[in-house]
């Protein structure tokens, strides 16, 4: 027996060499694309099969010169500016320059979302649930994990990158753009990926890394379209200070130019440089970031369901309404660029026959939904916390008290969605106070509030869609998600997709205020459909097992 | 690396370590001493500092203070070449949750160099585990023995356990022991974490209990139990003179009247006294056992901290 050979023989340091720190990689590299091998798949597919639709579906749309002439017009005012790109290309606006400027922030944004969430999972997610003390008992180095990350992160957005140039020459577009626009959007998911690897080594727990590491794509993209707006068709300082920035100065389609692709490969070698110094110097299971001591006894306040819900999901909720409330602050601060825009070019007055005014107004509904979209992934977010109760078996806990289903559920309900109706009542007044005063014009706060009141029965249908899922098919929650991810989509892509493309989105049938006038009949169906999605859900949760 | 002759014989050395998270302190001066080839058991109650302990000794938290050293290395800065040598079951396992159980096994063995291949089919047959199941619809204790087959599968010499069978039914916990018996017939070493005393009676040699992150108690069994007290219950012809008799007597502790008999502990120094002064009182029958491992640690743990042993 070898063990007893062993026995007194003491562990050689001399076993020990510089490379200990990184021993395992290859093995956690493998069983971390195991473990992603449906994620990451599903999450390519959408992203490249959404892309390649789009570019086909503007060839389509803007079949000559003229056409896209004026789309370029369109493309440079500042509300287009800071929702897409700065624009390069716009006196020439090829298809190829179409896609670069009008898709691809929200390329860069989904490979973003898709790299924040990937390595959180895999480096705090894992530490938190127990399975990193595990991993690490075994002759796996201190750095391995950050390690197997980088790699897993930088494979998933490099194949979805090079995929997305591949699918767009398949569309017809020519190769080297294709090529600057994939590495381009790839490498802006790899940035924030590796930024989330320090939020992950910095705060104890995986959700608040997440959500550090989406507010870090927010700023990114606010700095971008900040910047953008300041200094069109080249980007000010703070659009170079931002990732989205970097990837859209390789001005795919239009004169490539690849240094900037270095920016984000030397940010994220950085990043993660820094990531894994924490790692080898900290504890297992510690952030570096303190946690606040919390009470002994339950507050007054903490009197049931309703209540521990809110502290439950209130901060993050909160936060939803605050991104909401500042994208609405931003476009309103805008209004005023948009009139004065359309002022100045008479050739755009054929769009806009009711006058600059109507442009401001078509401007703020198209931002509302945008708004909207956000708000509706805060629901879906509060509706999945209500399933993470459940899997982690504190429903079980409560139920087996004398707490009926439809209460514990209901009562989480309610939080959630009058939460989300409050982060877009909150965004529509704050977009009205701040339009009205850049453009001089008070009763743009009360057409802008009952707009954003407009909008409400159509988020509870997005969020009804997740409660229906959650209550009859709870093991495809997925599902859930994809519909949001389809409804946002449609949402922001608005013109570019093919007519149609969002038949199945609740957002198309709401009247976009304040463009257009209210429309009741839309309006009342859409409560109604709310009404019968939540309750169905609800009623299915009350017949089916629970889960776990 | 200076091979200290007298440590050199132990799988764990462990002098005055101190831990602090904040403003408390979880471990405060520990010692713990496990020799090669034998089954340690580790004892305190929770919050004790037993995991932390662990977690320093696997190199996952970095002590503040004080020396470890695990199979003659530093925990922390040789961690890598320390854990070809060593397996560990935490007591909440949590593994990939979409890996199957049987993936789980062969992952955690190649990451440790590899797993004997009929080991593991015995174990896996031994604990009755179904390793075709995805880890997220086993129960805690299926998860567990997930843990336990790869541990117990793996070529190592040391076993580091942490309340390893906190999850598992009678049955299973009847397999375990044998497992771990073999493993110290094979010469391993093991490390055992356990609230179930009669589990670490039945296993190991040598016993640390700690307590407010300080060893309170070590040594083996039989050396703890000559510490404390005997438990004697007797019938007597005249209980109340003997009653009076012994609480005047040196060394007895709390005779009183229990179910007709008299109860009383007795220092072990003390005893050979005691049971001279008994025939005066006509003795019909008599049982003394020494105090079990439950009776030491409620005595540990009743008394205030920092009271003289």
């Amino acid at each position: 027996m070898t063990a007893v050979a062993a026995a007194t023989r003491p562990v050689a340091p001399a076993d020990r060499r510089a490379v200990d720190r990184w021993a395992g990689t290859g093995a956690l590299v493998r069983v971390a694309l195991r473990v992603e091998r449906v994620r990451l798949p599903v999450w390519l597919v959408a992203v490249v099969g959404l892309t390649a639709v789009s570019a086909s579906s503007e060839a389509d749309l803007f079949p000559d010169a003229a056409s896209r002439a004026a789309r370029a017009e369109l493309m440079r005012s500042p509300a287009a500016v800071a929702l897409g790109g700065p624009g390069y290309g716009l006196d020439d606006y090829t298809i190829g320059a179409m896609v670069a400027n009008e898709l691809g922030a929200w390329v860069s944004l989904a490979l973003a979302v898709m790299s924040v969430l990937l390595v959180v999972r895999h480096l705090r997610g894992a530490e938190e649930s127990g399975l990193l003390e595990v991993v690490r008992s075994t002759p796996v180095g201190r750095d391995a994990p950050v390690l197997a990350a980088v790699v897993v992160v930088t494979l998933a957005d490099l194949v979805t990158g090079l995929a997305l140039a591949a699918a767009l020459v398949g569309t017809g577009l020519p190769a080297a753009g294709a090529l600057a626009f994939g590495l381009g959007c790839g490498l802006v998911g790899l940035t924030f990926g590796a930024t989330a690897a320090v939020a992950a080594q910095l705060v104890a727990h995986a959700r608040t890394a997440s959500m550090l590491g989406l507010a870090a794509i927010g700023a990114g993209f606010a700095l971008r379209a900040a910047g953008d707006v300041r200094a069109p068709e080249s980007g000010s300082v703070l659009s170079w200070l931002s990732p989205f920035g970097w990837s859209q100065a390789t001005r795919a389609w239009v004169d490539e130019r690849w240094w900037p692709l270095a920016l984000p490969v030397l940010a994220s070698a950085a990043a993660f440089g820094v990531a894994a110094l924490l790692a080898e110097r900290r504890d297992l299971g510690d952030g570096l970031l303190p946690e606040r001591p919390g009470r002994a006894h339950a507050s007054g306040r903490l009197t049931g369901i309703t209540a521990v819900t809110l502290r439950r999901l209130g901060g993050a909720l909160a936060g939803w309404a605050v991104g909401v409330a500042a994208l609405c602050g931003l476009v309103g601060v805008l209004a005023r660029e948009v009139v004065q825009f359309v002022e100045d070019e008479p050739a755009l007055a054929a769009f806009f026959p009711e006058g600059s005014g109507a442009a401001a107004d078509a401007a703020l509904s198209r931002y509302l939904l945008v708004a909207v979209a956000l708000a509706a992934a805060a629901g879906v977010q509060g509706v999945a916390a209500a399933r993470v109760e459940e899997v982690a078996g504190r429903a079980a806990h409560v139920l087996a008290g004398p707490v009926g289903r439809v209460r514990w559920l209901g009562a989480q309900l309610a939080v959630v969605l009058g939460e989300v109706a409050g982060a877009v009542l909150l965004g529509g007044l704050v977009m009205g106070l701040t339009a009205a005063s850049t453009l001089d014009d008070p009763s743009l706060v009360g057409r802008l509030l009952g707009a954003a009141l407009g909008q409400v029965p159509a988020l509870w249908a997005v969020t009804g869609v997740a409660v229906l899922v959650l209550g009859a098919a709870p093991r495809a929650f997925a599902l859930a998600w994809a519909y949001l991810g389809y409804v946002a989509l449609t949402a922001m892509l608005g013109g570019v997709l093919p007519d149609g493309s969002d038949l199945a989105s609740p957002l198309r049938y709401t009247p976009g205020m304040p463009a257009e006038p209210m429309d009741w009949p839309a309006v009342l169906v859409l409560g109604a459909l709310a009404v019968s999605l939540v309750s169905g859900g609800v009623l299915a949760f009350r017949r089916r097992d629970l889960l776990a | 690396m200076t091979t200290d002759p007298t440590t050199a014989a132990e799988a764990v050395a462990v002098r005055g370590l101190v831990k602090a998270f904040g403003r408390r302190r979880a471990l405060d001066g520990l010692d713990l001493h496990v020799r090669e080839g034998e089954v340690h058991g580790f004892l305190g109650p929770n919050g004790a500092g037993k995991s932390t302990t662990i977690r320093v000794l696997l190199g996952l938290l970095r002590a503040d203070a004080g020396e470890a050293r695990v199979l003659g290395a530093d925990p922390w800065r040789d961690a890598v070449a320390l854990h070809h040598h060593l397996a560990y079951v935490p007591g909440e396992v949590d593994l990939w949750p979409n890996l199957t159980g049987g993936e789980a096994i062969d992952l955690l063995g190649r990451l440790r160099g590899g797993l004997d291949p009929r080991r593991r089919a015995d174990l896996v047959e031994r604990f009755e585990l179904d390793p075709g199941v995805r880890v997220r619809a086993y129960s805690k204790g299926n998860r567990q023995k997930v843990a336990l087959v790869a541990a117990l599968a793996a070529d190592v010499r040391l076993l580091v356990l942490d309340e390893p069978t906190s999850g598992l039914d009678p049955l299973m916990e009847a397999e375990f022991q044998r497992c771990v018996r073999e493993a110290a017939a094979q010469g391993r070493t093991v490390l055992l974490s356990s609230h179930i005393l009669a589990e670490v009676e039945a296993l190991c040699e040598r016993v640390t209990i700690i307590r407010a992150g300080r060893a309170v108690r070590s040594g083996t069994l039989d050396e703890l139990r000559g510490l404390t007290r005997t438990a004697v219950v007797v019938s007597l012809r005249d209980p109340d003179g003997a009653l009076a008799a012994l609480r005047a007597a040196p060394g007895v502790h709390d005779p009183g009247h229990v179910d007709g008999h008299l109860r009383l502990d007795v220092d072990a120094e003390a005893l050979d006294d005691v049971l001279a002064l008994l025939p005066r009182f006509g003795v019909r029958g008599v049982t003394a056992h020494p105090p079990t491992l439950e009776d030491l640690f409620l005595r540990e743990y009743g008394e205030p901290v920092g009271s003289p042993r």
